[in-house]
């Protein structure tokens, strides 16, 4: 079909800032991860999970409101969702085991199958720099993060305030409100960037889960033993799980022990350390589109 | 200003040299690129389409560093991988290649209409890649390498896979774009596709521009292979008795009664002499064919004696 016959038109008007593009990059990330039927069953998990919190919330404000005696005995068995930071905390952690899952199967389709197959050509050549196209890799990974964790979080916190006679639980706990943004955010991050760099390098879904699952079971089970072993809790920091959440029970200003307290400190600089690590792991993959082997 | 430019542009993959001060200017028109594997044409497109920095030179477009935004702007690059991501449509493919060089959602979607329209593949826009032929997964990839209207469109194997009709309406595509203005650069093993396409041929090898030129330029310049030349006449032996005594002829082979295999240097004087004696002699030629003209030939010319200089 010729030109003409379909209108071809020269284009001369003004395009958006090249930063703007970091935007399609997330959301094609995120909506391919959304076409495979395996994440939605792990999304489905995490579903559940909040469904059942979300529930008790539900029934624990009913029953309060209808029948007080019964709301005592309510509030022994279901214990742990009192409405406190500690119920966002405990949420956000289980949430965060299973984003875990996901994200370890999701990284070849996010970032490796780009540096695979060749797919980062059709990015680079285009009106953005490599940054923008990390960037947005990024974007998707911490959006896929706060999806499942900051995201239902939040959807809690309003639906507990929102149950309670009156707003005064908005005003008196603004704390739950900064620890779930907070905690939220230290969880994208890391995620995002140890993701993202450990899917640039090993590439394809097996090496990346084995060496996903490598840093968050098998170093944390020789954490333990050498804890054991040596007596020494500073083992413990070797576990990033265990340090992210550290981060997150400060967030939520849940550090009630001294030794927690000690803890905190060398927590932050390990997580601090494993994005800044990640960064540096991320520069050469991106430098230029490999030509040569 | 020159739409691009390297300027004594060297690029070093370690201690592997892909492009050795490589000086040259691309000029309007379609301009073949053609090399072995691992001559280094790929680095050179992605020195051009600024996926890669030189290590030493420049590479500009319309007077910008070629990796910049507003150089990218200017090229359309349709690359020989596959790598789409498989569940998605065409038409969100394009989109959101549009969307990248910084069209609004609306704006977007219409450039996509009209580049799909013009490779031909509304009707099937909506498959997903998975579902696409060879040949209309190089239609999709060409739409998105079009749909910021760029100057320079550089197409790397663009024919690759597509079948004979297919080939014929993007050469008619290409023609078309080129008659817009665009300027085109094509990198393709396919040779003699480029002695129909190109106005000019880059010839590349172990990283340095061979030659540079139309083909009559190129083969000119190759005085150590005689041009060959083809004559169909019925007075076949007249002519040739003639033509030895031109001094730009070297060799005169009879093919059979009707036919003359001729080898000749200094093409442009042969040509003239050719003319005078045939009007001279009264000779009813038939068909002449320069045999060894065409992009294979000078290529394999070009290698022969790039590897074995004198």
């Amino acid at each position: 079909m010729s030109l003409e016959a379909v209108l071809y038109r020269d284009w001369s008007g003004r395009l958006r800032p090249s930063w703007l593009a970091c935007w399609p990059i997330a959301r094609t990330g995120l909506l391919l991860v959304l076409r495979r039927k395996m994440f939605w069953l792990l999304l489905g998990l995490a579903l559940l999970n909040f469904l059942f919190v979300f529930a008790t919330i539900y029934l624990k404000a009913q029953v309060a409101s209808q029948n007080p005696g019964l709301a005592r005995f309510v509030d022994r068995v279901l214990s742990n969702v009192t409405g406190t930071g500690e119920t966002y905390r405990d949420f956000m952690f289980a949430q965060g085991t299973v984003t875990m899952l996901l994200l370890g199967f999701a990284g070849a389709i996010l970032v490796g199958d780009d540096m695979r197959q060749g797919g980062l050509t059709f990015y680079l050549s285009r009106r953005i720099s490599r940054w923008h196209y990390v960037v947005g890799k990024l974007l998707s990974i911490g959006l896929l993060v706060s999806l499942t964790t900051t995201v239902p979080a939040l959807i809690l916190y309003v639906q507990y305030g929102l149950l309670m006679d009156s707003t005064s639980y908005f005003r008196e706990n603004l704390g739950i409100l900064r620890g779930i943004l907070g905690y939220g955010l230290i969880l994208s991050i890391t995620l995002s960037l140890l993701l993202f760099a450990m899917a640039s390098w090993l590439q394809k879904t097996v090496p990346l889960v084995m060496s996903w699952a490598c840093i968050f079971v098998m170093i944390p089970a020789l954490a333990g033993l050498l804890r054991r072993a040596f007596d020494d809790r500073n083992w413990q920091l070797l576990m990033l799980w265990r340090d992210v959440r550290l981060l997150g029970t400060w967030c939520f200003g849940g550090i009630d022990t001294d030794r927690e307290l000690q803890l905190l400190l060398p927590a932050a600089v390990i997580v601090l350390l494993v994005c800044l690590l990640s960064m540096l792991a991320i520069v050469p993959r991106v430098r230029a589109v490999r030509v040569v082997q | 200003m020159t739409l691009c430019e390297f300027d004594c542009v060297s690029k070093w993959y370690g201690p592997v040299i892909g492009l050795n001060d490589v000086s040259l200017s691309i000029e309007p028109g379609i301009t073949g690129l053609v090399g072995h594997n691992g001559a280094g044409k790929s680095t050179l497109i992605k020195l051009l389409t600024g996926q890669l920095r030189p290590s030493i030179g420049e590479v500009r477009i319309r007077g910008r560093r070629a990796w910049s935004a507003s150089a990218k702007r200017h090229i359309g690059y349709c690359p020989d991988v596959d790598a789409f991501y498989e569940e998605m449509s065409g038409r969100a493919f394009v989109r959101t290649m549009a969307k990248l060089h910084g069209f609004s959602n609306r704006v977007a979607r219409e450039r996509a209409e009209d580049v799909l329209a013009q490779v031909g593949m509304t009707d099937r826009a909506d498959r997903p890649l998975a579902s696409y032929s060879k040949g209309m997964r190089q239609r999709i990839k060409l739409a998105q390498a079009l749909v910021h209207d760029p100057d320079l469109i550089v197409l790397d194997e663009p024919l690759n896979g597509v079948d004979p009709i297919g080939r014929v309406e993007l050469t008619r595509l290409f023609r078309e774009l080129l008659a817009r203005g665009k300027t085109i650069l094509i990198s393709s093993h396919l040779l003699d596709e480029m002695d129909a396409l190109a106005n000019r041929i880059l010839f590349i090898c172990r990283g340095r521009i061979l030659a540079s030129g139309s083909l009559e330029e190129i083969r000119a310049l190759l005085d150590d292979h005689p041009l060959k030349i083809r004559i169909a006449t019925s007075r076949a032996r007249q002519l040739a008795t003639r033509l030895l005594a031109l001094d730009t002829v070297q060799g005169v082979e009879l093919n059979g009664d009707d036919e003359l295999l001729l080898e000749v240097h200094r093409a442009k004087q042969f040509f003239a002499s050719l003319a005078d004696v045939v009007t001279r002699e009264g000779v009813d030629v038939e068909r002449l064919q320069v045999i060894d003209a065409s992009t294979e030939a000078i290529f394999d010319y070009l290698m022969e004696s790039a590897n074995h200089p004198r």
